[in-house]
């Protein structure tokens, strides 16, 4: 089962090469299409101890060690897309924003081929993206959405934006509802920054249902896979050398073949003149990532090429600090050993947002291809939680409040 | 002096006034239409709107739908997708922008006029169009209006 996909997917690409040349004979022969999106922001932080970054797989951002970062949302990719008949067509996304290593060498995004087995029935196999959240696909296209960023309390839940693997989507036109289901298998791996090495996805699937209506839009969506971050992996080996005691720790939090499982529901009214969104998710794992919540309602309306936003979001976590080892049943030559480590297991579990966020912000479509935003973010942090900061410094102070402001000017071709 | 500025005021009235009136003069009432020998009858703006914005690929009695459009920027453009989705030339812009750049489908093919849709309808027995209502003849039926 676990090489399934892979073996599925080589198959598959054969399979579709076939299928192509014998295809490329047919007499219209469709052109290539190349599309292009950008998005250069800058965002201030009044949190000038951590950093904020707009994931947590970009090493620098705004507060520390500077208040402003140009770094955070600034984005581009292009895209080329070959239709080589009506039931074929493959598609290259490469995206250049800041990497791992703080660099910014182009990534390929997503490459796959795409094959309409009926009109309504696709099936796509290669790199593809992870639909999670309702603006989570187009998350790096900032003209998309209204705001500057999806609001990151809850879509930073689920910070991974692609998948290595197959995808089958099915549309069903009842009266006047679409639906369309979907279900997705493959694997992941994202650089973590640092000397992080990496975390991986594996045994990935994952089931979505999107209805459309008019104006509204509804998505439910379950997804689950087995994480691997091999960085953590001496922190529960020294638990594991302190006896029962540190055996029980190590297994309660070691986040290696654990299973990492995401429910997600959302709606959107859009009738044109103004906008409410709302999305809830829940991600839970029996490890040190623990269970998290988090919800937001957004609102805006249209005048004419403006339009003013706002929005309230609510992130949760369980299990924000652990006593870990007891340091007075120990030897006093191991005790400062231990006492390491709690406190290394203590700043991975204060690593969730616990908070409260209301932001205002504005759009501008200033022309039909390029907007301008404005938003500002008042989180209030819970007390032991360092909310979205990463990079904490020594004199970092978990909990107390915390003012964003940040401006993007977004583009597609 | 009064008199000079009532003058001015007047003015600015009355090209107020032709600035609110004439979009409503140039781009008069869009209707959707198909071929006249097509099968499909009546449909709400709602299905319409499904099968411009890539929604729906299919009419209601199942058979495949090809929309065309009208030159980007075009006042029979925007008042078709005024009229019938409520939605700006930048709001229909954002929405092609996010299925394009997640490869799930394109914009439909567009042409440069009204009487360049009738054209294609009269190719293609499944497109769907939308023209100036005073363009309608008996090669297109109505089967939608604002």
């Amino acid at each position: 089962m676990r090489h399934l996909p892979t073996k599925a997917l080589l198959g598959l690409v054969c399979s579709l090469g076939a299928i192509a040349t014998v295809r490329a004979q047919d007499p219209k022969p469709k052109l290539f299409s190349f599309g292009a999106f950008a998005t250069a922001g800058v965002v201030h932080s009044t949190e000038r101890q951590a950093t904020f970054t707009s994931n947590p797989f970009k090493p620098n951002g705004a507060g520390f060690p500077n208040a402003w970062s140009a770094s955070t949302d600034t984005v581009l990719g292009a895209q080329l897309t070959a239709r080589v008949t009506r039931k074929l067509s493959a598609v290259v996304q490469l995206v250049s924003e800041q990497n791992h290593d703080g660099g910014y060498r182009p990534r390929v995004e997503w490459a796959n081929v795409a094959f309409l087995l009926t009109p309504d029935l696709t099936i796509r196999a290669g790199r593809i993206v992870l639909p999670a959240f309702l603006m989570s696909e187009s998350g790096k296209v900032g003209y998309s959405y209204p705001w500057v960023r999806p609001p990151a309390d809850v879509y930073l839940m689920v910070p991974i934006s692609k998948s290595d693997g197959l995808d089958v989507t099915y549309r069903l036109n009842r009266r006047e509802w679409t639906t369309t289901l979907q279900a997705t298998v493959g694997r992941s791996d994202v650089r973590l920054i640092g000397d992080g090495g990496s975390a991986k996805a594996r045994d990935f699937w994952g089931l979505a249902a999107i209805s459309e209506h008019g104006a509204l839009t509804t998505r439910l969506s379950y997804r689950r896979a087995d994480i691997f971050i091999a960085s953590l992996n001496s922190l529960f080996d020294g638990f594991r050398q302190f006896g029962a005691e540190g055996q029980a720790i190590a297994d309660r939090y070691d986040v290696n073949h654990k299973t990492f499982s995401t429910v997600i529901a959302g709606a959107s009214y859009d009738p044109g003149r103004f906008f409410v969104t709302s999305e809830w998710g829940r991600v839970a794992a029996r490890s040190v990532q623990g269970r998290k919540n988090a919800w937001y309602v957004s609102g805006g309306y249209r005048i004419g090429p403006v339009t003013p936003y706002m929005i309230y979001a609510q992130a949760r976590a369980d299990n924000l600090s652990d006593p870990g080892l007891t340091l007075s049943s120990l030897p006093a030559s191991v005790a400062g050993a231990a006492a390491g480590l709690n406190a290394a297991l203590n700043s991975v579990l204060s690593i969730k947002p616990v908070q409260n966020t209301v932001s205002l912000g504005g759009r501008w479509d200033f022309s039909t291809k390029a907007a301008l935003k404005v938003q500002m973010d008042h989180s209030d942090l819970g007390a032991g939680s360092s909310g979205l900061f990463s990079n904490l410094q020594p004199s970092y102070r978990t909990g107390g409040s915390v003012n964003l402001l940040t401006a993007t000017l977004s583009v597609v071709f | 002096m009064t008199r000079r500025g009532s003058l001015t005021d007047a003015r600015f009235a009355l090209i107020a006034c032709a600035l609110c009136f004439s979009p409503a003069i140039a781009a008069a009432e869009m209707v959707a239409v198909v071929a006249a020998k097509s099968g499909v009858t009546t449909l709400s703006r709602n299905q319409v709107m499904d099968v411009f914005l890539g929604k729906a690929i299919r009419f209601p009695d199942g058979t495949i739908a090809i929309p065309i459009d009208q030159a980007e920027g075009s006042a029979e453009r925007n008042a078709f997708y005024s009229e019938f989705g409520g939605k700006s030339p930048a709001q229909i812009k954002a929405h092609w922008s996010k299925v394009i750049f997640t490869g799930r489908g394109r914009p439909p093919r567009e042409v440069l006029n009204g009487v360049e849709v009738k054209k294609f309808i009269a190719r293609n027995p499944g497109a769907i169009g939308y023209i100036d209502s005073t363009l309608v003849d008996g090669d297109v039926r109505v089967i939608s209006e604002r």
